[in-house]
Order: structure tokens, then C-alpha cells, then sequence
């Protein structure tokens, strides 16, 4: 059996059940479900799983509340003291003091 | 570039929603029929065995053990992958300076603290199906995407260089030289990488990294008094004698060590990656609490063959794997130091694959490009470019004659503290954010414990940071 076939001989009650979300059309209600066919492979992935709905859908900018908005600031702030103290350390370890 | 890549946010209908529903039966079918890609067959043909084993479970008393060793993987990974090489000679410190005590259930404590985070990315990837980068990317905006991956790819490409590092201590004490230590660990890397497959990294990388259990035989043969062990755990007591300052330190070190960056980027992409959906989240805790169970009883197994260093008045606080292991050999014998040491090897080749990886993820995310590790070399080159890349650049800084490996190691954990709380702060509000989440946002208890730890871990992490830089703040 080639890697783009998949036996289901044994697994008809799996296709059916509540945890397939299968939509198959009559074309795929074979004994093999076939990968080289896209609609089994859609059926086997959530909408936004798919490579292509992923690149044109994006979560959009949240909307910030006034909490949120100081808490990016503070952020900012603690990104530049973050980089003086790296820094610092740098040094410290590049001098170290006797 | 067609009209959805300009600005994808600002169209109406492409603003992504947390969904279930299946590809075939979306509105955007009939469009995604023709762009089905090699990536989306392989992740498919991982969902149809896991589809398989879960209706087989029902019938079976045992079947959800399959199930279950399917959906097993970043959880374990992200956890025995955190058990690097700096911190398994961490711990070997802690046993050789403190023998048995405090720190035995003060490290299953830390890794229970790990869990509550890691488990946050375990729902955000299964139910968004989107790496970490790219959500703080979409939600928060370019810079902070940018200065997410950039801090990212910075700090694992400082601890990708202590990883090989410990490969190189750890061959040291079976005498192979450097550049075939470092070179044979690469190999082992790209070996990995280049499967083509995500379940094939995976099961490799999983199968390496359960080696971090050499530590427990080199534990059993160093003869512990498990009478002490298990009073240790129940009265966490003796509590570690000697300055006040150094146990504070190494106590700061230990909890604001217990989850870094990379951590919460990685386990969330694998989890994207290997296609796991909201169905899957109970299975994804499972991962992650048997990950975190396993890595802390290799941790109390590493502190447990240093041990005998204690008792014999050994100091091995600046000790390296090599130094450990041949101290310890006339103590718990040849086989047991040779364990040891492999022990050591193990922990930098399967962080060096996971933390590599992680950056990568986290590149091709923000920069839109592939990131998946079931696209083939050609398809997603700039994903691998930026893995293979980093790990070469680290392995050849480590064999670079007389470079000062020490500054290295001195910051990078100085670097993974204070990088956290930014990490930590998205982490929190993405899986408070419902219009991402939905039905699987944060609940009231999960937030309780959520917060309290990412507070805990941010003023642990901020007081070793600043206490290692300006040292008598705290009295040292």
C-alpha cells in the first residue's frame, strides 16, 4: 500500500463516528481513504489547520484596554533597563572584579 | 502577493476565529480543494491514525494507550529538553554541595510550577493552531513580534552554545576530542532534522531524550540512604547550611530557571505542527505532566548521584561534566561515572534539537515564511537555514580555540531570567484573550494559578538577575 493510501477496511465505524468530522461525498466512501484525494485530507483538518486558510487569516490586533496599554509600557521601559543590566553583565564578565 | 497577504487583518471575513470546523465543510472548501499542500497530507495522515486509535480506544479496556502515545511528544520533549546540560550539572552541584535535602522536593515543586505554564501553550496551539511568535505578531504588533523572536533566536543561540559545550565534557571523560564530540552531536542533529516528517523528529528526538534516565541508574550506584531520601521529601528538610546569600541565589537561579523562553515557543509550535486539535487538550495536559514527572525524577536522580561528593567533602562548585564524572568514579565505580557523563552528552543533544527548532519555528512565524518539519528542505529552506544554522554557529563558537566560553555561560542564564516576564505577560494574555481562545480561555482557577506562578517566576527571575549583576543588593 503506497504512502498516500490509508486502509479503513476495518475502520468504516470510524468514519462515522462523532470523532471523524468526515463530510464525505460518495466518492471517498471507499475501503481506502485516499490522501492523494484533498477532500479526505480537509476532512481530517480543522479549517484553519490548512496551510493556505492559515496565510489568509490572521487574529487581527487585539484591542488594547488602558491596563493593558500601561502594562506594554511598562514593558518598553523594562525591555530598555533589560538591556542596560545584559549589557552591564557583559561587562562585568569581560572585567570581572578582583 | 495576492490581496490577502497585503493586509489580511483589515479584510473583512479574514480576521481568524477559534473554530472546529472542518476543512471540507468550511465556506472556503471549494477554494482550499486545489491548495492542499504536502505539509497539510502529512499532518492529515497523523489525524487519521490518531482518528483511528481514539475510535479503537472505546472498543478496547487499554486502546486509549495508543491514543495517548500518539498524541505524547512536546510535552515530554519541552521538559526532558529543559533538563539540558547546564541544568543536570546544576543539580549535580546542588547534590555534591548540599547532599540530600531541601532541594529534592524543591525541584519537584519548581517542575510543578513548569507544568502550570506549559500547559497554557498546550491549549493555545491546539485551539488557534498558530505558534506563539506569530500570535503575539498578529495580536500585539510588529515590534513586539520582532523583539520576541529576535530576543528568542539571541538567548537560544547563547544557550545552544553551553549545550555543546556540556556534549564536549561529556565525551571529554571517554577521552574523544572536541571538534569529533561536537562534530558526531551535529550529525546527530541534522540526522534528526532532516526526516522530512514531524512524527519522525519527534519519535527520534523523543527516543533520545528518554537517555536523560541514564542519570538513575548512576543514582542507584552511588547507594543514597533512601531512608534520608524519602524524609527529604516528606520535611523537605535538612534546609542547606552555609551563606545565606549563595542559597537565596541558587534558590532565585532554580525557580526563575524552571521555565524559559524557549520553552513556551516550542511546546506550542510542536503542538501546531503535529496537528493537535481542541479534542486533544486532556491528552496534551497528559504529555505535559508526564514530561514535567519524568524530568523532575531525573533531576532528583542527578542531585542523588552527586551525593557520594558531598559525603566525602568533594567541592565540585565550578566542576564541569568531565570533572564530575571523574570525581565520581572512585566513589560509585567506572560504569556509574560512565553514565554520568553519556547522562550529560544526552542532555545537550536533545536540548540543542529542541531549542534549535524553537528558533526556527519562531522565525519562519513572524518572518511568514514555512515552519513546519513536515515540509521537505526545499520548500521551507529559510525554517531549516535558521536551524541548522544556529546549532552550526554555536557547535563551531565551542571549538574555537580560546574563545571565552566562561562569558557565555556567565550571562545566558542571565539573559533567560530577565527575558522571561515579557514571555510570561503574553503568555497570560493571550490565554485570557477570548476572541482567540474562545470556549477554552482561562477559567478563574487557572488564572489563580497561572498568575501566581508567572509572579513568582518573574521576581525570582528578576531577583537572580539583578543579584548576579549587582551583588550586594542582596548582601553577597
Amino acid at each position: 500500500m503506497d504512502s498516500h493510501h490509508v486502509d479503513i477496511s476495518e475502520n468504516q465505524g470510524a468514519l462515522a463516528g462523532r470523532d471523524v468530522p468526515v463530510d464525505v461525498s460518495n466518492d471517498v466512501k471507499s475501503e481506502q481513504l485516499s490522501l492523494q484525494d484533498p477532500r479526505a485530507v480537509l476532512s481530517l483538518l480543522e479549517a484553519d489547520q490548512v496551510v493556505a486558510a492559515k496565510r489568509r487569516t490572521h487574529f487581527g490586533r487585539k484591542n488594547l484596554s488602558f491596563g493593558t496599554k500601561a502594562l506594554f509600557w511598562g514593558l518598553r521601559i523594562y525591555v530598555v533597563a533589560m538591556l542596560v543590566i545584559v549589557l552591564i553583565s557583559v561587562y562585568q564578565a569581560i572585567h570581572p572584579a578582583h | 502577493m495576492d490581496a490577502f497577504d497585503k493586509n489580511p487583518s483589515e479584510l473583512a471575513g479574514h480576521t481568524a476565529r477559534p473554530t472546529t470546523e472542518s476543512a471540507v465543510a468550511s465556506a472556503a472548501a471549494p477554494e482550499l480543494i486545489g491548495l492542499v499542500t504536502h505539509e497539510d497530507v502529512d499532518r492529515a495522515r497523523d489525524r487519521w491514525e490518531v482518528a483511528r486509535a481514539r475510535s479503537k480506544g472505546r472498543k478496547k479496556k487499554f486502546g486509549g494507550i495508543h491514543l495517548l502515545w500518539l498524541l505524547v511528544g512536546p510535552g515530554v520533549l519541552v521538559f526532558l529538553g529543559e533538563n539540558d546540560a547546564p541544568s543536570m550539572l546544576s543539580y549535580s552541584a546542588d547534590g555534591s554541595r548540599y547532599g540530600v535535602g531541601f532541594f529534592i522536593p524543591f525541584v519537584v515543586l519548581t517542575f510543578i510550577m513548569g507544568f502550570i505554564v506549559q500547559e497554557m501553550t498546550v491549549r493555545l496551539g491546539a485551539v488557534t493552531h498558530r505558534g506563539h511568535a506569530e500570535l503575539i505578531f498578529d495580536r500585539f504588533g510588529k515590534f513586539w513580534g520582532f523583539f520576541a523572536m529576535g530576543d528568542l533566536i539571541f538567548g537560544n543561540f547563547l544557550t545552544l552554545v553551553t549545550e555543546f559545550i556540556g556534549v564536549r565534557a561529556g565525551l571529554g571523560f571517554f577521552g574523544v576530542r572536541p571538534p569529533i564530540a561536537v562534530g558526531g552531536a551535529l550529525v546527530i542533529v541534522v540526522a534528526a532534522i532532516t526526516t522530512g516528517r514531524y512524527w519522525t523528529w519527534e519519535r527520534i528526538t523523543l527516543s533520545l531524550a528518554i537517555f536523560n534516565g541514564l542519570f538513575i541508574p548512576a543514582a542507584i550506584l552511588a547507594r543514597p540512604d533512601w531512608h534520608s531520601v524519602g524524609h527529604a521529601i516528606l520535611t523537605w528538610t535538612p534546609f542547606p547550611g552555609g551563606s545565606r546569600y549563595e542559597i537565596l541565589l541558587l534558590i532565585l537561579a532554580t525557580i526563575g530557571a524552571t521555565v524559559t523562553p524557549w520553552m513556551l515557543f516550542f511546546q506550542q509550535s510542536a503542538v501546531v505542527d503535529k496537528g493537535m486539535q481542541p479534542r486533544d487538550i486532556n491528552a496534551g495536559r497528559f504529555d505535559t505532566l508526564l514530561g514535567a514527572l519524568l524530568a523532575s525524577l531525573f533531576a532528583i536522580a542527578a542531585i542523588l548521584a552527586t551525593v557520594p561528593l558531598f559525603h566525602h567533602g568533594i567541592n565540585a562548585a565550578d566542576f564541569q561534566a568531565a570533572q564530575f564524572a571523574e570525581a565520581l568514579e572512585p566513589l560509585i565505580g567506572h560504569t556509574g561515572a560512565a553514565l554520568f557523563a553519556l547522562g550529560i552528552f544526552e542532555a545537550g543533544i536533545v536540548a540543542a534539537i529542541a531549542i534549535s527548532t524553537s528558533s526556527a519555528y519562531a522565525f519562519g512565524e513572524v518572518m511568514q515564511t514555512g515552519h513546519s518539519l513536515n515540509r521537505p528542505l526545499r520548500e521551507a529552506w529559510p525554517f531549516y537555514l535558521t536551524l541548522f544554522g544556529s546549532a552550526c554557529a554555536a557547535a563551531a563558537l565551542v571549538l574555537i580555540p580560546r574563545f571565552p566560553l566562561e562569558f557565555v555561560v556567565l550571562t545566558v542564564n542571565v539573559i533567560a531570567v530577565l527575558a522571561m516576564p515579557p514571555a510570561l505577560a503574553f503568555l497570560l494574555l493571550l490565554v485570557n484573550d477570548p476572541e482567540v481562545m474562545g470556549e477554552h480561555v482561562n477559567g478563574f482557577w487557572a488564572n489563580v494559578a497561572g498568575v501566581a506562578v508567572t509572579v513568582l517566576l518573574i521576581i525570582a527571575g528578576l531577583g537572580f538577575g539583578l543579584a548576579t549583576v549587582f551583588p550586594k543588593w542582596l548582601g553577597g
